[in-house]
């Protein structure tokens, strides 16, 4: 069973384009996408709605840096403060080319910093990249599982 | 005020340069030497510096026109004498004896002059008794007095009901002491009569000068100070009268009084005379007196403030005695003269510090109303120059220099500057700046003087004033350089010649008055005060200027996160269309594909070209000649195409201007003040926006007028701000950015913008532009402009 992906993204068109991305990176990992900070960390930390998920870390964290309730900041802080989610990969996923955004990620830990490139072929190629986070982590036999995640 | 005055001039021959010009004067040494006295010191006088140390007050004598009784102080002594003169006949003495005036002696205070307690018959003749009290001693001195002025008002009561009135009518200094040269050899009888002045070294200089046919004149002269020893001046201040009858007199010693074992004769030496007219004066200047031709001399000192300013000094060929009353009326005559000069100086003094007063408060106001650089201290016209009495001036900050006037060059003024500044010192003035700085190349003839002030402790910030040289000549009475000479019997001699000497002095400057000084320390603190003012302004520039950066971070993070997201959603979903559809799209569908494609991504550039400019801040403009008629248009069309289901009736005047502005920014701001009155006009039907131009002094630009729903002008100042809004989301959308973002744009061209709004009304938004020049416009680039 591959661990899944979790993305946490605010804003639905962005969530729906970087599900398409993921999906055209031929990931095998089922994604859960939670929408603000706070089920984010719910989720890591199985508390509040999920609470009775399986056990388990996700194989990767794609996280937004703006977020409604708690920032993607925060999660990050929390998640690297956490020993149990320490060693989570975490990916922040942004349109913001804030210096002092960047800075800040890295000192909290942040394992990759990518800015949302505005066309559109360029952000997919920028999405599979991330893959080889998961890749190297859960070696997953390469194209052996596609779900289908369509959105359609 | 700290700091040190150098404004004394330099008596050292050896720095200064002498140069004799003539030594043309009389031969024939008829002249009486003013009023030097040496030390009463007995036969050998070692050398003449030992008469500053000599005990002229006890010279255990007295002078032979007089006699003397020194009496014990405590009436329990008895009325036996401790000592007297040596000249009394035993007779008269007893006599005198006999006839004391016990009560009034009784009340002489301790310290005071003499006074004159009336006549004594003595023998067959009258004596003048006048006593005072010295510590433990009463000392009564007896003078045969001469015959009296011929009956009526007595000389003191004619000097105050005639002459003082005619004083105080004198305005000047010059004017003063001619009439009291004049009335001193009226009240005297002497042949001659000088008023002097002594300078800053001791050298009296002639002011005024009375005298008979016969006397040579010495008006303009002056007499170097060792013509008189310290303590004969430190008398002078304590005993303001000296007479000296014949100068070929023979001292009568004060002898111990017999039947009074307690007194020997070492006692009677220890007897103070300092206050005793009779008492007797040093043979050297017996001697000096003698070389001159003089038998009489007489002087009345001129105390200003404890501090001897001059001396009234009378001569005569002949021997010379003065009745009690006329001397009475002469020491009087000295007082009136101190008082009247003191209000002369005290008056200038005033006047000139209030002058100066008022040229710095002009100096510190233009400095205020500038931007209160010290470096505005020497533009002209320079003001300073005339505050210190300077031809130069300059400032120093650090390696920075600013001059006026006449100066030395850069290097030797960093010299100076760099001396002054070690010798931390608020205020700072010389006269003979080569005395402090031997270093320095010859630099008298800009800067002989120099007046400093520093206006900071831990910099060299300095403001200098510089004055050249001034060739001062000055006739002595006699070569001062001889004036110690040694003569061949073995001891010293006082000088033989008082013939005219001429010398000239060099390498000094005038000297800085008080008053100069003054002004000098005053303006250093009102710059002190300015500075630091100034360095609080510069605070504040920087609090506030971290602010609107901090508010320029946060407006740039906004435009970089939040804008560019809508730009990638519009990009990403078209090319989605395009791959999943494009097969069954029409050409024509394609196209438009394609241009909502290229407009995301210009609307990309555009953020990320604003994000650049918001980053970067000093950014420069990219001025051009910009038509905003077709601009106006151009927005006009696109933006009613956005409301496909709205009515919005355009205005746009037909003679909108071309402004010089950067296009991109221009645009940015159009649109934003476009959309504003499309957005706030929505429930308007039809909504009328109306374009119009606007020309001004200051400029030119547009004005957009809406029927929307308007604001309460109140809230006009949040409008432009940052993340202002004043309109919940779900009614208008927008982040709030837009018409900071206007302002910002406006502003960094120079320009001004406005709004006014009415509630329900609609709101009307406009800004202009200053017109440019070809060159201003390239100096705000920082380039060359292609101007369209």
């Amino acid at each position: 069973m591959l661990k899944p992906i979790l993305l946490v993204e605010d804003d639905k068109r962005d969530l729906e384009l970087t599900l398409i991305a993921l999906e055209r990176s031929q990931l095998a990992n089922e994604v859960v996408a939670l929408r603000d900070g706070a089920q984010a960390l719910d989720y890591l930390l199985r508390e509040g709605d999920h609470a009775d998920r399986e056990e388990g870390n996700p194989a990767v964290i794609l996280l937004d840096l703006k977020l409604p309730k708690v920032t993607g900041l925060e999660v990050l802080e929390a998640i690297k403060a956490n020993p149990s989610l320490r060693s989570v990969p975490v990916v922040m996923l942004t349109s913001s080319q804030e210096e002092s955004d960047v800075l800040r990620s890295y000192q909290l830990g942040v394992n990759a910093y990518v800015v949302k490139p505005v066309a559109f072929d360029r952000f997919v190629s920028a999405i599979s990249e991330l893959g080889v986070f998961w890749a190297v982590l859960n070696e997953p036999p390469p194209g052996s599982l596609k779900t289908a995640r369509r959105n359609e | 005020m700290r700091g040190s005055r150098e404004t004394g001039i330099i008596r050292d021959f050896s720095r200064l340069s002498r140069d004799p010009v003539a030594g043309a004067a009389p031969t024939v040494p008829t002249l009486l030497h003013p009023s030097p006295e040496h030390a009463a010191s007995p036969v050998s006088v070692a050398d003449l510096t030992a008469c500053d140390l000599e005990p002229i007050r006890v010279p255990g004598a007295i002078q032979p026109h007089g006699r003397m009784l020194v009496l014990a102080a405590d009436p329990a002594d008895g009325s036996m004498p401790l000592a007297h003169s040596a000249n009394w006949p035993a007779d008269e003495l007893s006599g005198a004896l006999a006839e004391l005036p016990r009560a009034m002696l009784a009340d002489l205070v301790d310290g005071r002059a003499p006074t004159l307690l009336g006549a004594v018959r003595l023998g067959d003749r009258s004596w003048a008794l006048s006593a005072h009290r010295s510590g433990a001693h009463l000392l009564l001195e007896y003078e045969e007095a001469p015959p009296e002025p011929p009956a009526g008002e007595a000389p003191i009561y004619s000097l105050t009901r005639v002459f003082l009135p005619r004083l105080q009518g004198a305005g000047s200094l010059v004017a003063l002491t001619d009439l009291v040269a004049s009335e001193m050899k009226h009240l005297s009888g002497f042949g001659r009569c000088l008023v002097y002045r002594f300078d800053a070294d001791g050298d009296g200089e002639v002011l005024a000068e009375r005298c008979d046919p016969g006397y040579t004149s010495y008006a303009g002269h002056h007499f170097p100070a060792g013509d008189i020893p310290r303590q004969a001046r430190e008398l002078y201040v304590l005993n303001p009268f000296r007479l000296i009858a014949d100068a070929r007199y023979d001292p009568v010693p004060l002898v111990a009084a017999p039947g009074r074992p307690g007194i020997d004769a070492a006692a009677v030496r220890r007897i103070d005379l300092s206050q005793a007219q009779l008492r007797s004066v040093s043979p050297v200047h017996l001697e000096y007196m003698r070389n001159m031709g003089t038998l009489a001399s007489m002087s009345v000192s001129i105390v200003i403030e404890g501090r001897l300013w001059g001396l009234i000094s009378c001569h005569d060929h002949d021997p010379r005695s003065l009745a009690p009353a006329s001397r009475l009326a002469c020491e009087h005559l000295g007082q009136l003269l101190a008082l009247q000069i003191q209000a002369l100086e005290a008056n200038r003094s005033v006047a000139e510090r209030l002058e100066l007063r008022r040229l710095t408060m002009a100096i510190v106001a233009r400095l205020s109303d500038s931007d209160a650089t010290l470096a505005r201290l020497v533009e002209p016209p320079a003001p300073m120059l005339e505050l210190a009495g300077a031809t130069g001036a300059a400032v120093v900050l650090d390696d920075q220099l600013w001059t006026v006037g006449d100066v030395p060059a850069p290097a030797d003024i960093r010299l100076i500057a760099d001396w002054i500044g070690g010798l931390h010192h608020d205020v700072h003035a010389t006269a003979t700046l080569a005395d402090g700085l031997p270093a320095a190349p010859d630099l008298r003839r800009v800067a002989a003087g120099v007046l400093a002030i520093s206006i900071s402790q831990v910099h060299r910030h300095l403001v200098l004033w510089f004055r050249p040289e001034l060739l001062q000549t000055i006739t002595w009475a006699g070569d001062p350089r001889k004036a110690d000479a040694a003569a061949g019997d073995g001891r010293i001699h006082p000088r033989r010649s008082f013939d005219s000497w001429v010398e000239t002095i060099r390498g000094r400057a005038a000297p800085w008055t008080g008053a100069q000084l003054g002004a000098a320390a005053e303006l250093r603190q009102a710059l002190i005060g300015i500075v630091l003012r100034r360095a609080e302004e510069m605070a504040q520039v920087a609090a506030e200027l971290g602010r609107v950066n901090k508010e320029l971070e946060a407006f740039s993070y906004t435009v970089s996160h939040d804008l560019r997201a809508p730009m990638r959603h519009i990009a990403g979903y078209v090319d989605l269309v395009v791959e999943s559809e494009g097969a069954r799209l029409g050409e024509r569908a394609l196209r438009y594909l394609a241009h909502a494609k290229e407009a995301s991504a210009f609307a990309g550039q555009l953020v990320d070209g604003l994000l650049d400019f918001s980053r970067m801040g000093r950014a420069a403009l990219k001025i051009r000649a910009t038509e905003t008629a077709a601009l106006v248009e151009d927005l006009a069309a696109e933006l009613t195409r956005m409301e496909p289901g709205r009515e919005i009736v355009w205005s746009i005047a037909p003679d909108l201007p071309v402004l010089q502005a950067d296009p991109l920014l221009l645009q940015i701001a159009v649109r934003n003040l476009l959309e504003n009155a499309v957005k706030y006009s929505r429930a308007s039907q039809p909504a009328r926006i109306a374009v119009r131009a606007v020309r001004r002094d200051d400029g030119d630009g547009l004005e957009i007028e809406d029927n929307g729903v308007g604001f309460q002008m109140k809230y006009v100042g949040k409008l432009f701000g940052v993340f202002q809004r004043l309109h919940a989301a779900e009614e208008f959308e927008g982040t709030g950015i837009g018409l900071a973002n206007v302002r910002r744009i406006v502003e960094r061209h120079g320009g001004t913008v406005w709004g006014r709004g009415e509630i329900k009304i609609g709101a009307c938004f406009g800004f202009v532009l200053p017109r440019r020049t070809a060159l201003e416009g390239s100096a705000v680039e920082g380039g060359g402009t292609t101007h369209a």
